[in-house]
């Protein structure tokens, strides 16, 4: 769940960058931290006063003079950024993420114009299937009528009906394509929970509710993520079976009979998608609480991260 | 769960990490202030600030870009959804939603046939089917005033069942005796709401017949076709003389039967012209097919579904022994159209959703004969449709070879409706 700048709790020394660490590291993801380091050196070479200033941890007591001129400018270790920049999201993830949000909300939004047409009958029983109770007792029916008039949704079931079914497609496509395209990428395995992610979870969770301290070390996502990451593409693939045991009951009525019936279906269907509600309300309040950086990164691609942090790209080849 | 023991610890540790920074701090200005380097560390530092803000500049860049694009994009988006809501309606949704049912319908046929067989369930299961709705059966039908008409079978003339006229049979209607459970539907929104507005105003009668047209019939009128009545009587509302004049004089030609298509619907463009030659069948006629049962789920399409228990007979055995004339080429035509025989309900179907093993002529139901508000005589049932499909009291099934006009297709819905 909680989307953590994802290493915010890192102490960083920002006049004593430790240059050797600095310089492995940048080697590891060479694309992209060249440009900073190629610009340090111009700079270096523009400002021969410069040229004179060594790591704090070198000999200070040299005359300024004399290691200006004697020392060439390679051997001098260069000024380094204390910041980098990593790739955080590649530029499928951010388009199929973006084109999700709004197509899943037109299907939540349609699919609430299709369930007001069982709201309202005269039977005194509606939502034989959408309400919380179990047998015959209901604690609630969803929704109560103030709910319909609120989102103006009485009378409108054809139009629920023709976006529903327009839109299905959409959902569904991106859905496969962004599954293929972890699965081709390898992104998947910063995405999918390892065992220890169910434990990382807890603590995360508890963090998050300040009940505890002391973040597991993550990289990409932390514990919480990956299961809620994971959860709701499983969901996604949930809503599209139960769709479609809804929608062609009796062709595919085998889908529909191990859903446990068209009812059951229709039933599974709804709640997954409270599901996906649930999801949105805690993403959003995560994202929030995790800062534009975090943010940002979900629409340029690009986070600021410590020059020090070790570069994602490893997490993606080996996991 | 929080400990106040690991808390101090943390904040101990924080406080070592922050003296010690301080300490070297305070060395390095000692070094510096000496040897006058202060303005060089300085100076380091600015390079370092210069090199940060220079990253944050190039991701600003990107950034830029990125949110011009993501702009660009939900402008794009927002359009093609302002696109699809504006467009010209096709039969009451827009024209893009219209198509992608039709898109939607050919590839069902496409990946499935209509050729799954519902499951069957024990007749303990079964339960009393609401009724929703009673488009087609305001009145009751007088039984023996019963015929049931086909229209476009082949050899029609030979067989002992044909007139020249179809359309001519009178159905004989009396006031309902009772009315049945519960008359109501959500399909569509009643007129009197829409007038009104908010609706909150509007008090619907939950067990009256809300969502229902406003025919003669519905403004307390009663059928032409009435036993003893004219279908006039009632009627207050005063029409100029000359329109009146005209307006009996059109009902006269029309042979003084109460107009078609009474409700929110309109009516039927393949009610049959008069002329129109075809079977005049009987009950009995029917109840010669091969009698069957089934025990299956009957879906609404707003969303409720119920196991009922239905016995009849086979569209399909109907279909074998009236086959449809083949047309000059030797082909079958694709459709068939079926309609109340007060014309008010209509549905249309592919000639392969008939012949589906599991397309019931349905008399009975729970095991007794079919209520009138149930659609007695004869009711349809198909359960590879949605329940708007499964037409009560069928008046005429004819075979045609353009798609016939569907009742709740024209309010919006899907013609298919396939399940």
């Amino acid at each position: 769940m909680p989307e953590k700048p994802t290493d915010r709790r890192e102490p960083i020394e920002e006049l004593q960058p430790a240059a050797g660490t600095t310089q492995e590291r940048v080697e590891a993801a060479p694309e992209i931290s060249v440009a900073p380091r190629v610009e340090a050196r111009d700079q270096a070479a523009e400002e021969p006063a410069a040229v004179a200033v060594s790591a704090p941890s070198t000999d200070q007591t040299l005359p300024v003079a004399a290691n200006a001129v004697v020392t060439p400018v390679e051997a001098r270790e260069p000024a380094v950024a204390t910041v980098r920049l990593e790739k955080k999201h590649p530029l499928a993830i951010r388009w199929m993420h973006w084109v999700n949000f709004p197509v899943l909300f037109t299907m939540i939004w349609s699919g609430l114009l299709i369930y007001w047409n069982d709201s309202d009958n005269a039977y005194q029983h509606p939502h034989a299937v959408y309400r919380v109770g179990v047998g015959s007792l209901t604690v609630v029916r969803l929704f109560p009528p103030w709910f319909w008039k609120l989102i103006n949704a009485p009378y409108r079931v054809t139009e629920g009906l023709g976006y529903h079914f327009f839109f299905m497609w959409i959902f569904a496509i991106n859905g496969i394509l962004y599954v293929s395209y972890l699965l081709i990428s390898g992104e998947w395995r910063v995405l999918v929970p390892e065992r220890r992610s169910f434990l990382d979870a807890i603590q995360v969770t508890l963090v998050d509710l300040h009940l505890r301290k002391g973040l597991p070390p993550q990289k990409k996502y932390n514990g919480a993520q990956k299961i809620a990451y994971t959860s709701v593409v499983l969901m996604g693939l949930g809503s599209l079976v139960t769709g479609l045991s809804i929608y062609k009951p009796t062709q595919v009525h085998w889908i529909t009979s191990l859903l446990g019936g068209y009812e059951m279906a229709r039933w599974e269907h709804f709640w997954l998608t409270m599901g996906f509600c649930a999801f949105f309300v805690v993403h959003v309040v995560q994202v929030i609480l995790a800062g534009w950086n975090n943010f940002r990164s979900m629409v340029s691609g690009y986070e600021i991260v410590p020059a020090a942090k070790a570069p994602l790209e490893e997490e993606r080849r080996v996991g | 769960m929080s400990d106040g023991r690991e808390e101090r610890e943390e904040q101990e540790q924080r406080r070592k990490w922050e003296k010690e920074k301080k300490d070297r701090d305070d060395d390095l200005d000692r070094y510096w202030e000496r040897d006058g380097e202060r303005e060089r560390r300085d100076s380091r530092a600015a390079e370092v600030e210069a090199l940060d803000a220079e990253v944050k500049a190039q991701l600003g860049q990107g950034t830029r870009r990125s949110f011009l694009v993501a702009a660009a994009a939900a402008a794009g988006g927002y359009g093609f959804y302002r696109w699809i809501d504006r467009s010209p309606g096709d039969q009451l949704i827009p024209k893009p939603l219209r198509k992608t049912l039709e898109f939607n319908a050919k590839m069902s046929r496409g990946v499935f046939d209509e050729r799954g067989l519902a499951p069957t369930y024990p007749v303990a299961r079964s339960m009393e089917l609401r009724t929703n709705g009673n488009y087609g059966l305001k009145m009751d039908l007088v039984p023996e005033s019963y015929r049931l008409q086909m229209v476009g079978v082949a050899n029609a003339k030979d067989l002992p069942h044909y007139v020249d006229d179809v359309t001519a049979w009178e159905y004989q209607y009396v006031t309902k005796k009772e009315a049945g459970p519960v008359e109501h539907d959500t399909k569509v929104a009643p007129k009197a709401l829409v007038v009104v507005g908010d609706g909150s105003q509007a008090k619907v009668d939950p067990n009256g017949d809300a969502g229902m047209g406003e025919g003669p019939m519905m403004q307390g009128g009663t059928a032409s076709t009435m036993v003893g009545g004219n279908g006039e009587k009632k009627s207050d509302v005063k029409m100029p003389p000359a329109f009146a004049a005209a307006f009996a004089a059109l009902k006269k030609s029309q042979g003084n039967k109460r107009p078609r298509g009474q409700e929110e619907a309109g009516m039927s463009d393949n009610t049959l012209d008069a002329g129109t030659p075809g079977l005049l069948l009987t009950m009995d006629d029917m109840t010669s097919l091969p009698h069957h049962e089934l025990v299956t789920e009957f879906k609404c399409i707003e969303g409720w579904s119920q196991v009922v228990h239905w016995g009849g007979y086979r569209l399909a055995d109907l279909i074998a022994k009236y086959p449809p004339e083949r047309k000059p080429d030797g082909s079958l035509p694709k459709y068939v159209y079926m309609e109340t025989p007060d014309g008010d309900y209509y549905c249309g179907f592919s000639l392969q959703a008939c012949m589906h093993p599991q397309s019931l002529l349905v008399t009975e139901m729970a095991g007794r004969p079919l209520a009138q508000w149930h659609g007695a005589p004869i009711r349809l049932h198909m359960p590879i449709k949605y329940g708007y499909k499964q037409i009560k009291r069928i008046g005429l099934i004819a075979y045609t070879d353009m798609r016939p006009d569907d009742y709740w297709t024209k309010l919006g819905y899907d013609w298919y409706a396939g399940l």
